[in-house]
């Protein structure tokens, strides 16, 4: 455990496909930089099988970065029934907005639904704020 | 039959009900609370009184069918105000339609972005010919309702 | 009891299914209870705790001032930009378009990077579509596809498209409607579609496509992904039996196909072999509104800019109008933006050029893009402080009536008002 923090956390590649939740989309109405907007916006959802291959458990911190930039957000599990190694979802956020690259090859239309992403261990590091 | 044992079975009509038969059928409905027989508060009634409340006394925060609104997971969609037979029976031109209420007859309503339940006696679940109605819950897409 | 002819009905501005039926109790300038209105729309009538300061140069100003400083920024810019509406009235978002010929603006809304495709297909009447009352009365087979509307339309399924009884559909949902969903997860939607979910691997939607196009003339289908064919069969033999079917098309299939291509031709195959219409799953309220309000306007209905010319202007369009590329490529050097937050919406990389540059912003909360602007015009919360009117999801026009009173400005007075400064 101790020797661990001096290692560099593993990385692993995923897919981030961002949706829509409606608490989340409530909480915007109510203030963009209020807690609750940040709680429920700075949040990834993984397959169970990959938070612990993360090392992490729920609630724990990751670091999610790309060349476009990096965040770190809260892990929770997805609970969906089909397992989804390596495909991971996220509130689509200035969270998830700092992931997307600009690049839209042309069409005009951000990969909001495609973001290629590392993902690491936060080791406890806080939630990244905005502004 | 149970409630009606307990009961004075004085018939005095302080309840305002004829018999204490029909304050029996009133409690089993929420029509009456157990303190509107002012006899019960007499000592003599002291533990027939508290058994009494313990039996009508809802489980927290549900209704007396056993309905529970999770409102921490409600969406106040709707979904079990539109899908509930009972609503669609009685305002067939509002709820039944799927649009606001035109009467004041429905077991469930939103108000403020949460369903909450009125006229719980009219639920399909309850009274003598109650069957497992289920409606609310499988039309529900977070599970912000239970029966308990 | 409460006679339901006596009953003042406000339209909801939460989304872009402007329900019809919501009453509210006042006391005051207050709203007390809201009725009939889901958890989003709620929220969004309760309005936010951080309202729209008035200020120019970070420094607080009068209505007049902030104006006029306003005016001068878009007239002393080259290549201005005129952004958002999505949540703004028609009437405002034709004054925008108004404005945007008058200093040679591109002007562009958040079609432009979500629901576009699909809007153009259905202006251009390349795709069959309806109302939600047809889908409500008639609908028997409803796909959802790509779309939760459980979280981003909370009241579709139950005053629209599932669950309500309607004039053909009179035995309730179990026996008269068949609700399908698919999409790549498990959503509350796909929940409520129970064994109707088909759930297909990330960005194969076209795929899938192009499988129903063959099960659907006849043909075995296949897809390059693991998948039960009985499945696909199943699925488009649903579809062909449909007396009236309807897809709602969101942002997954959208994102996932990229063109309408593909799309049209199922839409073609299906009304060839039954019947069927497809509704874009819009967001913001008006956010059709300003597609067909510009539309009417250009014959385009997002990315145009309104180029000067001696007498008047001309009309481009295209991508290079698009707010992503005149952000990336820095050509932009000042922008209006209405009741958006493209700091927040947008790729932060893109968005980053916002805050060297000029900016107007006017809404009635402050956001992330107005916490960088040069100018900031607090405007009545539209739906819930002012009326007007609004397109929507499905085409129909709605008009709308304040609910309290406000001293603010409409976004459409306000930009009356920029007008006449310039």
């Amino acid at each position: 455990m101790e020797l661990g923090k001096f290692l560099t956390a593993p990385e692993y590649g995923f897919v981030i496909v961002t949706y829509r939740d409606i608490f989340q989309s409530a909480a915007l109405e109510k203030s963009r930089f209020g807690e609750e907007y940040r709680k429920l916006s700075a949040v990834i959802k993984m397959d169970s099988g990959d938070i612990k291959k993360l090392g992490v458990v729920e609630g724990d911190t990751v670091v999610v970065k790309n060349a476009c930039g990096k965040v770190v957000v809260r892990v929770e599990e997805s609970g969906y029934d089909v397992p989804h190694q390596g495909v991971a979802y996220m509130p689509n956020s200035p969270w998830s907005n700092s992931l997307v690259s600009a690049d839209t090859g042309g069409t005009g239309v951000p990969k909001y639904k495609m973001i290629k992403v590392m993902v690491s261990n936060a080791r406890g590091e806080a939630i990244t704020g905005m502004m | 039959m149970e409630i009606y044992q307990l009961l004075p079975k004085t018939n005095c009509k302080k309840c305002g009900k004829s018999t204490c038969m029909a304050f029996a059928v009133a409690l089993l409905s929420w029509e009456v609370a157990v303190e509107d027989c002012p006899p019960l508060k007499d000592v003599e009634f002291k533990n027939n009184y508290e058994k009494l409340l313990e039996m009508v006394a809802p489980v927290e925060g549900s209704t007396e069918t056993g309905l529970i609104v999770h409102e921490d997971k409600c969406f106040g969609c709707g979904n079990c105000v539109v899908a509930c037979p009972v609503n669609v029976a009685n305002d067939p031109h509002g709820a039944g339609i799927g649009r606001a209420p035109t009467n004041d007859k429905l077991i469930l309503r939103v108000e403020d972005g949460i369903v909450r339940a009125f006229n719980i006696q009219e639920c399909r679940r309850f009274g003598e010919n109650r069957i497992l109605c289920n409606l609310c819950i499988i039309t529900c897409p977070t599970e912000a309702i239970e029966f308990v | 009891m409460v006679n339901c002819l006596n009953k003042n009905y406000y339209v909801c501005t939460g989304c872009a299914l402007l329900c019809d039926d919501i009453e509210v109790e006042v006391s005051g300038d207050h709203i007390t209870k809201i009725k009939t209105v889901c958890r989003k729309g709620f929220s969004r009538i309760g309005g936010c705790i951080e309202p729209m300061p008035c200020t120019s140069d970070g420094k607080s100003v009068d209505i007049t001032t902030a104006i006029k400083d306003a005016a001068s920024i878009l007239m002393n810019a080259d290549n201005p930009l005129i952004f958002g509406l999505g949540n703004s009235t028609s009437g405002a978002q034709k004054q925008a378009i108004e404005l945007a010929k008058r200093i040679g603006a591109v002007i562009d809304d958040s079609s432009s990077f979500c629901q576009g495709p699909i809007i153009e297909a259905i202006l251009h009447e390349k795709i069959h579509t309806c109302t939600l009352d047809d889908v409500r009365n008639r609908a028997d087979v409803i796909v959802y596809w790509g779309a939760d509307p459980s979280n981003s339309h909370p009241r579709h399924l139950s005053m629209h498209s599932y669950f309500p009884r309607g004039e053909e559909r009179q035995h309730g949902w179990e026996d008269d409607r068949t609700a399908i969903a698919i999409d790549v997860r498990r959503s509350h939607t796909a929940k409520i579609c129970g064994n109707r979910f088909y759930q297909i691997p990330l960005h194969t939607d076209a795929f899938l496509i192009e499988a129903l196009i063959d099960a659907l003339s006849g043909k075995v289908p296949k897809v390059p992904f693991e998948y039960d064919i009985k499945k696909i069969l199943e699925l488009a033999n649903v579809l062909k039996k449909a007396q009236f079917g309807v897809i709602f098309a969101g942002l997954g299939v959208v994102y996932s196909i990229g063109d309408m291509g593909t799309m049209t031709r199922l839409m073609d195959k299906l009304n060839e072999v039954s019947n069927f219409h497809l509704i874009p799953m819009m967001g913001h309220y008006n956010m059709r509104g300003f597609n067909q309000n510009l539309f009417e306007a250009t014959g385009y209905f997002n990315r145009v800019k309104f180029e000067k010319r001696e007498n008047g202007f001309d009309v481009k369009h295209g991508v290079d109008y698009s707010i992503m590329e005149v952000l990336n490529t820095k050509k932009t050097d000042a922008a209006l933006i209405i009741g958006s937050d493209p700091m927040s919406c947008l790729p932060r990389s893109t968005a980053e050029y916002l805050s060297e540059i000029p900016l107007v912003s006017i809404g009635p909360c402050e956001n992330f893009t107005s916490r960088v602007a040069k100018v900031t015009i607090p405007s009545a919360l539209s739906g819930v402080e002012c009326g007007g009117s609004a397109v929507r999801m499905d085409g129909v026009k709605v008009t709308f009536e304040p609910m309290i009173k406000t001293a603010r400005l409409s976004d459409e007075e306000i930009l009356k008002r920029i007008m006449e400064a310039i």
